[in-house]
């Protein structure tokens, strides 16, 4: 073995890995009672993809991705808390897993909103009686606009947190993470990796480029997040390839950190898959997906993130695809997105689906390694 | 007679391709809400294969039972898939039937695509021209066919309807009992004086579900007269128990129309 490749690094992120991996399935029966007995269920009457098949999905309790997140959160804190290195990601995973949560909560316990469009803002402008309501809303107008615009990217808009508000705190956990590498790291991760090609400085450029991609990612988990067991599979996979490169590279935090991650994923998993005993819910999703892009950014392999999480990003293309093609030119790509509903409409059953896409997702993952390796 | 492939289009709207049953007439639908980034197939312009992809896809979300595993709804006949078209707001109005097979005609004729030459958008607003631009088919109305700027009048009168060709089409402007409805009807031919035409509608005396895409004839019987004083003939029925025949009679702006290119 060559000497940079510690020995006793890959056996203390084993341990973390094995360790993780039993609490989780330890604590997994209590947060299904918990979820089971505060009614945390995805609910037929408020959920629009409940439909057909998918029905038999309702009464299923949501949010069960807090078992990889607290897991993760509690073994980090207690054996690998590392100032440099570890706090900042369990402190952006905890804000994306807060958002989520609030949103779970939200779509399950929360009433209906109601936000007022623009068109509505220019009539009570043009109407009003009060002259300082009309300056008030004139005032408003840009936040009015922004939040009409994201409600575009959002799939719904009378319940839970709404698409402006995620993009805002969405926004805010990739900054922490920006400020984070860009003033905590240092010089020299003020460079970016590009495959193939060594790597070329960039300075502050990272700034908007390490916000984008939490935000991307984090998006791109929270949506390929719809059928049993395919995040959690394809989750394992990614933090596997990141566990390999950062042992490669002998990052002594950052090792045992993902290998936490995998073991708790593995147990979230076992309780995932059809028919699954709770769903991850975007408290999960969107922990996860911003705890992805900030392993991947923190081992310098950025530009790897499309390989490294391949499912994600390809379902959120087709959601992105579908939304330009249906909004824009009035017809469909794909017969429904995100990519596996399409699947789905195409006539392939849920566990197809799901295994299919854990491979496709494993051997890209293998293809990103091979290519940070060279 | 209309160039091949858009007599197959035509046909085709007849005859939805839904696999497994044939004789599915593709039912009358208008976008009364104004809705406007919907699906095109939503907003009753979309083509046959579309509107079968749609029927397809909202009967396995909404698990329908209009398609069985395989993806074919042999166990249910033509008139009941009419119904879900029908009870789905799926279907084609007047307009977006003309459009989609005129623009068929003149590719294949003529080899250009009648959107791009159109002027869709009269009003000089930048978004609403690059919206026309990048969906032109669901912003072609009637008044856009009956513009005269996209076409021009045939004048019967003064020579007679020895002129009128497949695709050419009649314009009626501000019928129906407000004066506010208007339709196209696409002339599919002429021979032996006899003008077939096609065009999508709904008449008030099918009910809810017997309206759609429809052929019919007008009859030449006085070639220096204009359309009304000829023999209207649909569905069997002649001139006043005909309710396109009744539309183009209180209409209050009606033409024979061909487009300019």
């Amino acid at each position: 073995m060559p000497g940079y490749l510690s020995l006793q690094l890959l056996q203390q992120s084993l341990l973390f890995l094995i360790g993780s991996t039993v609490l989780a399935f330890l604590l997994a029966p209590l947060l299904t009672a918990l979820l089971y007995k505060y009614k945390i269920v995805r609910k037929a009457e408020h959920d629009y993809t409940l439909q057909g098949e998918r029905k038999n999905k309702a009464g299923t309790p949501i949010m069960g991705g807090l078992l990889v997140i607290v897991v993760v959160s509690l073994i980090t804190i207690l054996f690998n808390w590392d100032r440099r290195f570890t706090y900042v990601p369990i402190g952006a995973m905890a804000i994306s897993a807060v958002l989520g949560a609030a949103d779970d909560l939200l779509n399950v316990f929360g009433g209906k909103r109601r936000l007022r469009n623009i068109k509505h803002t220019l009539i009570l402008i043009k109407v009003h009686k009060k002259w300082y309501m009309k300056i008030w809303h004139i005032v408003c107008l840009p936040w009015t606009v922004f939040r009409q615009l994201a409600s575009l990217l959002g799939s719904k808009q009378d319940r839970g947190v709404q698409a402006h508000e995620k993009l805002i705190l969405q926004f805010l956990a990739g900054a922490v993470t920006a400020w984070w590498v860009y003033f905590k790291l240092g010089p020299s991760w003020h460079t970016l990796w590009i495959p193939f090609d060594g790597s070329i400085y960039v300075g502050p450029l990272i700034i908007p480029i390490i916000i984008f991609f939490v935000m991307f990612t984090a998006n791109a988990v929270n949506i390929s997040d719809g059928l049993d067991g395919l995040t959690g599979g394809a989750l394992i996979s990614t933090f596997l390839g990141l566990t390999l490169l950062s042992w490669v590279e002998g990052r002594t935090a950052f090792t045992p950190f993902n290998a936490t991650a995998v073991g708790a994923l593995i147990a979230y998993t076992y309780f995932n898959v059809k028919p699954a005993r709770f769903q991850m819910g975007d408290a999960g999703s969107l922990g996860l997906g911003t705890l992805l892009a900030i392993n991947a950014i923190a081992i310098n392999k950025t530009l790897l993130l499309p390989m490294l999480g391949f499912i994600f990003y390809i379902e959120i293309i087709s959601v992105i695809t579908q939304i330009f093609f249906r909004r824009v030119l009035g017809r469909r790509f794909f017969k429904m997105s995100p990519l596996h509903h399409h699947f789905e409409i195409a006539g392939w059953n849920e566990e197809k689906i799901v295994m299919r896409f854990w491979i496709i997702h494993s051997f890209m993952v293998i293809v990103a390694v091979w290519i940070a390796l060279r | 007679m209309l160039s091949p492939v858009a007599e197959n289009l035509i046909e085709k709207y007849f005859n939805l391709p839904f696999p497994g049953v044939t004789g599915v007439r593709c039912p009358y639908y208008i976008n009364r809400r104004g809705a406007r980034t919907q699906l095109r197939v939503l907003v009753g312009k979309g083509l046959p294969d579309e509107i079968v992809e749609e029927s397809k896809i909202i009967s396995i979300q909404y698990e329908l039972g209009l398609f069985d595993k395989n993806g074919r709804c042999d166990e249910r006949g033509a008139e009941l898939i009419r119904k879900f078209l029908v009870d789905q707001n799926i279907g084609i109005e007047c307009s977006g039937f003309v459009s989609h097979i005129l623009r068929a005609h003149y590719l294949e004729t003529k080899k250009f695509d009648i959107t791009k030459k159109l002027n869709i958008c009269p009003s000089g607003k930048f978004i609403r021209k690059l919206i026309c631009k990048l969906r032109p088919i669901e912003n072609m109305n009637v008044s856009i066919f009956a513009d005269n700027s996209n076409s021009s009048i045939i004048n019967t009168e003064q020579s007679g309807y020895d002129q009128v060709q497949a695709g050419d089409y009649i314009i009626i402007m501000e019928t129906g009992p407000l004066q506010k409805r208007n339709h196209i009807i696409l002339i599919r031919g002429v021979e032996n004086k006899i003008i077939n035409y096609v065009h999508a509608r709904a008449w008030s005396s099918e009910g809810k579900y017997g309206h759609g895409v429809t052929e019919g004839k007008i009859r030449i019987i006085n070639n220096n007269k204009n359309l009304l004083e000829q023999e209207w003939i649909e569905n069997e029925k002649i001139n006043d128990q005909n309710e396109t025949y009744l539309e183009a009679k209180q209409a209050k702006i009606l033409e024979l129309r061909r487009l300019k290119f």
